[in-house]
């Protein structure tokens, strides 16, 4: 498989009235084509955060440290993107080599042009298509993507279209121009339960048929346990645990991860009563020194977890926890 | 009216007229709920579910009165008082009010951002005229703080201060405040982490047994349901389609639509290739409502029958109620 | 060392603290503490009200024509200086100016300047001057004034009146016009704005209408035909609070609106739907909830419609359908300028102008200042 893109040392700051806030820590992960990564986090974890640093979608009051890179490496070569600053040269990349998809698809198409226009409008911008072929072609994308009378649909806004389906539009727009990596924040998450069973399905399809890596993030580990190859858990802008989706899933190491796990409503296990992790998720403003989780963590080793950044051991192969317990010679 | 069955409900519909001019004929109107019966037990933790436009939080605001009901009965009785819904004159609504309460969904909405916490606890106190004086309702406020695991210091601080689950927690407070008998939670733990959710699930259960209340829990989230709640009522577009203890529910799904729900659950096994009814299509519109029964649209065992009569709810097993033509031949063996 | 981080624990527990019980208006202050030119704009307002405020204390003459300077018509500005070619002196002094005629100019009026020793006027503090009232109080104590003659630091206009003096009645003047429209604007928009906000449906949509129509009057002719009605007989006083009057009248509809939609959106909220379900009555929603939602909101729609109405005062005047002399106004002095004679020999009767923007500009920046503290306010959401 070839090797789609690498993200090593991102760290992210923003500049607020508050101050410096730290985003995103030290994040390194690497995608290869066709995979799915899953991200995975709660709200602070800086999962959104860190996929739009791969288009630099940030605000302009975000700030990426010198040694963050994020190499994307495309068919004539490798692009760091931290290097693209203009955003003629970013409008490459943005919508052409790495497409997006967000949670909320009523705010990501315009609501004043229709779907159709909206999409061939992006290929236009990417693609040498003259319109007639875009518009060909775009119809070809909403069919591809499971909406019925496809044709009809292209002539409609994004408001006369159910949830479902401008999800799936969405991912027809973002799909049409053939992007080697796509993101996808949130994509079922304001869905009901049975659409969003058929919207993974369709974006696993999509992946054999298109041979495309998608980063998929989420809060819920059941989707990721169904789509994804592969999972990173972030935990205020640290990555804690990452490895291939069987192994963390079904050998979860980091304390935080175990936590996740114990806490989910399992269907499978009823007869366990629900064991949230306890006390709140550190404000920002308050990132905890040490390991970040250490405010929260009940399996604590000793005063390095609250002074020390742990690094990276390995579980097993391709599985790395940043965790004080797994350190070479800890003691339990 | 059994005993121990705190509301009963019998035919129980709200529609919403819909704006438009229909000269002749009826006037279009949007069936939220239609036809709803239902037993809540006392002391029961009852869950509601369903998906959009399934009317569930309809249901639960109508069930409180917050909603119009424009057929049906709904009977209330907690031994003490006991009333009907439809026919309440306004202080009996103000007695109903004093036992019935909600909980809201979005912990940052719900909480007025310019009273302090221990004035948004305090409110229903106030506003009934539960107490008579400043140091009872003080009394009543950290009762039901510390009982919310509310730090009694922050009872000062305002909204703003605080996270989303503790925001919960004080909209919780709010409602318990009164001492109701019977408490709606309308997608309380949607908006929450997690790791808070299942914080604030297992508070409520605790205060359930505690104070010995009736919880309406109405979700969308099957599994939250499963470890929570005792009985279960699916809803679809308006309609209950199936209803049966929680355990009997998930072990032995009966309507179509609640296998579809089940297997539509993205399982934490990654192994797991529990394919069996991925459903097709969309939710139909509540405004343009299929004819017979209203899932015959998406249901892999349609027959002619579903698309003309409208199933009602028969009777299975132990409390396990099916609407469904064709639920005894479906049955897994 | 322990010490040292021990205290400073403490005081951001403090700070923390302070923060987590501020109300609303505390923190709307906070945040507009912090923005500079908010600030600025806030000092120059409150110096400028002042000026207003005490403006017979402030200048040395009185600023109707009952004050003028007879000897100094279309004078120009007589700024004070401390040395000349004669010597420094520790108090600052004008020069005595005197008009003559005489064949030599051709029997034109002119002005001449005795910059000797003799000729000079020096200032004096605290002078008596002309008796006024402030406050119901009699004084004729005035910040400065010279010991013989007159002295017009911002120059005269044809009639020899001082315009420093006219200046900063003015200004008294178009804020007390504003402040009369404001209020008379603002009872009328909350009370038709709050009942159709409230209320909604089919009141809501009638009293739109009647706002709209309001609306779509246009300003100019109607002041024109209220100018022609206006009876002779009437003083500068009743036609002062006539216009300011008017001024409200035409103005609620913009205020009257955005109450409506303050509390059309306030109205929704869920917390205010959890009082209803504890059957709350109207009044106590409205008192404990809506009310305080717009308090921060209004009064920056108020701030900002000030300088409306005082532009608007000001066009009026300066067309000749507002005020007139002896009350003095912005527009009032600008009746005059449009002669080419005013713009290109006596430039310094568009003195008072600067004033104004400056005036227009604080109230602006307060405003936007007051605009940006209020509004992050609303909760954050995740």
């Amino acid at each position: 498989m070839t090797r789609l893109i690498d993200v090593e040392n991102l760290t992210l700051q923003f500049d607020t009235d508050e101050g410096r806030i730290t985003a995103v820590d030290n994040v390194s992960f690497t995608l290869e084509a066709g995979e799915v990564m899953g991200l995975v986090g709660e709200s602070g974890s800086g999962k959104s955060v860190t996929a739009k640093s791969l288009m630099k979608l940030n605000p302009s009051n975000a700030i990426y440290s010198d040694d963050t890179k994020v190499s994307l490496h495309l068919e004539d070569g490798s692009v760091d993107v931290m290097s693209l600053q203009t955003s003629t040269d970013l409008k490459v990349i943005r919508g052409g080599a790495i497409s997006m998809i967000f949670q909320e698809p009523m705010a990501s198409f315009a609501p004043a042009i229709t779907i159709g226009d909206q999409m061939v409008e992006q290929l236009q911008i990417h693609t040498d298509m003259n319109t007639k072929r875009a518009k060909e072609f775009s119809i070809e994308m909403l069919d591809r993507v499971g909406i019925s009378d496809a044709s009809e649909r292209f002539r409609q806004y994004a408001f006369e279209l159910s949830g479902g389906m401008r999800q799936r539009a969405m991912i027809a727009m973002a799909l049409s121009t053939k992007p080697k990596l796509l993101i996808a924040d949130e994509p079922t998450t304001a869905l009901d339960v049975t659409i969003q069973a058929q919207v993974i399905d369709l974006m696993k399809d999509l992946v054999k048929d298109f041979g495309m890596g998608i980063i998929f993030i989420t809060h819920d580990l059941g989707v990721i346990a169904q789509t994804a190859d592969k999972v990173a858990v972030m935990y205020l802008g640290r990555l804690v645990e990452q490895g291939l989706v069987r192994d963390v899933i079904r050998n979860p190491s980091h304390p935080y991860t175990k936590g996740l796990i114990a806490a989910l409503p399992s269907l499978d296990d009823l007869d366990n009563p629900l064991t949230p992790i306890p006390g709140d998720i550190p404000s920002p403003l308050e990132r905890p020194p040490g390991c970040v989780f250490s405010t929260r963590c009940s399996s604590i080793v000793g005063d390095i977890c609250s002074s020390k950044i742990p690094s990276f051991s390995e579980v097993t192969k391709g599985h790395d926890v940043a965790c004080h317990i797994y350190d070479e010679g800890a003691s339990k | 009216m059994s005993d121990d069955v705190l509301i009963e409900a019998r035919d129980l519909s709200v529609h919403y007229p819909l704006r438009g001019k229909n000269l002749f004929g009826p006037k279009p109107v949007v069936k939220a709920v239609e036809s709803v019966n239902l037993d809540i037990a006392k002391g029961s933790f009852f869950g509601l579910v369903g998906e959009s436009g399934s009317g569930k939080t309809t249901l639960g605001k109508a069930l409180l009165q917050a909603a119009p009901i424009s057929r049906g009965t709904v009977a209330y009785d907690d031994g003490d008082v006991k009333f009907d819904l439809t026919k309440l004159s306004n202080d009996e609504l103000n007695e109903y009010r004093k036992r019935a309460q909600l909980i809201f969904q979005d912990p940052y909405a719900a909480l007025s951002p310019r009273m302090t916490v221990r004035d948004i606890i305090a409110e229903p106190l106030e506003v009934m005229g539960l107490t008579s004086s400043r140091e009872e309702t003080d009394a009543r406020v950290r009762e039901i703080a510390e009982k919310c695991r509310l730090n009694l210091e922050h009872l000062r601080r305002f909204p703003h201060a605080f996270s989303g689950g503790q925001r919960q927690r004080i909209s919780i407070a709010r409602a318990l405040v009164s001492n109701p008998q019977f408490v709606v939670a309308d997608e309380s733990v949607a908006a929450l982490d997690v790791s808070i959710q299942a914080d604030v699930l297992n508070l409520l259960k605790e205060i359930q047994q505690e104070m010995g209340l009736t919880f309406l829990f109405i979700s969308h989230d099957l599994s939250v349901v499963a470890h929570i709640c005792d009985h279960v009522a699916v809803m679809y577009l308006g309609r209950l389609v199936e209803t049966a203890p929680t355990r009997e529910l998930f072990e032995n799904p009966r309507h179509p639509y609640t296998k579809a729900l089940l297997s539509a659950i993205p399982s934490l096994d990654p192994d797991d290739t529990k394919q069996a009814q991925k459903l097709e299509g969309e939710i139909p519109s509540p405004t343009n409502q299929p004819s017979g029964c209203k899932f015959h649209t998406r249901c892999p065992y349609v027959k002619d029958i579903c698309r003309s009569n409208e199933p009602v709810l028969q009777h299975s097993s132990g409390g396990h109620e099916v609407a469904c033509h064709r639920w005894e031949e479906l049955m897994t063996p | 060392m322990t010490d040292t981080t021990n205290t400073n624990a403490l005081t951001d527990q403090k700070l923390k603290e302070a923060y987590f019980t501020a109300s609303q208006g505390q923190l709307i202050w906070q945040r507009f503490k912090k923005n500079r030119s908010a600030l600025i704009g806030a000092w120059v307002l409150i110096i400028l009200v002042l000026s207003g405020v005490f403006a017979p204390f402030l200048t040395p003459y009185d600023a109707t024509i009952a004050g003028r300077d007879k000897e100094y018509l279309n004078g120009a500005p007589q700024v004070p200086s401390f040395c000349d070619d004669n010597g420094c002196s520790l108090r600052p002094f004008i020069y005595t100016t005197e008009r003559t005629r005489s064949i030599k100019t051709n029997f034109r009026w002119v002005t001449e300047t005795d910059s000797s020793l003799e000729g000079r006027r020096y200032l004096t503090f605290f002078s008596e001057g002309t008796e006024y009232s402030l406050f119901g109080i009699k004084m004729d104590t005035h910040l400065f004034g010279v010991d013989k003659g007159f002295i017009h630091i911002f120059g005269t206009d044809s009639t020899g009146k001082d315009i420093y003096s006219r200046t900063l009645t003015a200004i008294n003047t178009s804020m007390a016009v504003g402040t009369i429209g404001v209020f008379i604007a603002f009872v009328l928009a909350l009370a038709i704005g709050g009942v159709a906000g409230y209320y909604g449906g089919w009141i809501d949509s009638s009293l739109q209408m009647i706002t709209d129509t309001v609306r779509t009057i246009p300003s100019i002719p109607l002041f024109m035909a209220l100018a022609a009605f206006i009876p002779d007989t009437w003083s500068a006083e009743m036609r002062f609070f006539f216009i300011s009057m008017v001024l409200g009248l035409i103005g609620w509809p913009t205020l009257a609106r955005r109450i409506r939609t303050h509390l059309l959106t306030e109205r929704n909220q869920e917390y205010v739907l959890a009082a209803q379900l504890c059957g709350a009555k109207p009044s106590h929603i409205i008192r404990r909830h809506l009310l305080p939602s717009f308090t921060s909101y209004i009064i920056v729609d108020l701030v900002i419609s000030f300088p409306y109405m005082v532009l608007s005062e000001t066009a009026l005047s300066f067309i000749g359908l507002g005020l007139k002399d002896p009350v003095n106004s912005l527009g009032v002095m600008l009746q005059n300028v449009t002669s080419a004679d005013v713009l290109l020999n006596y430039q310094w009767y568009f003195i008072p102008v600067i004033f104004f923007i400056v005036l227009v500009l604080a109230f602006v920046f307060v405003g936007d200042g007051l605009r940006d503290a209020a509004d992050p306010y609303s909760d954050n959401s995740k």
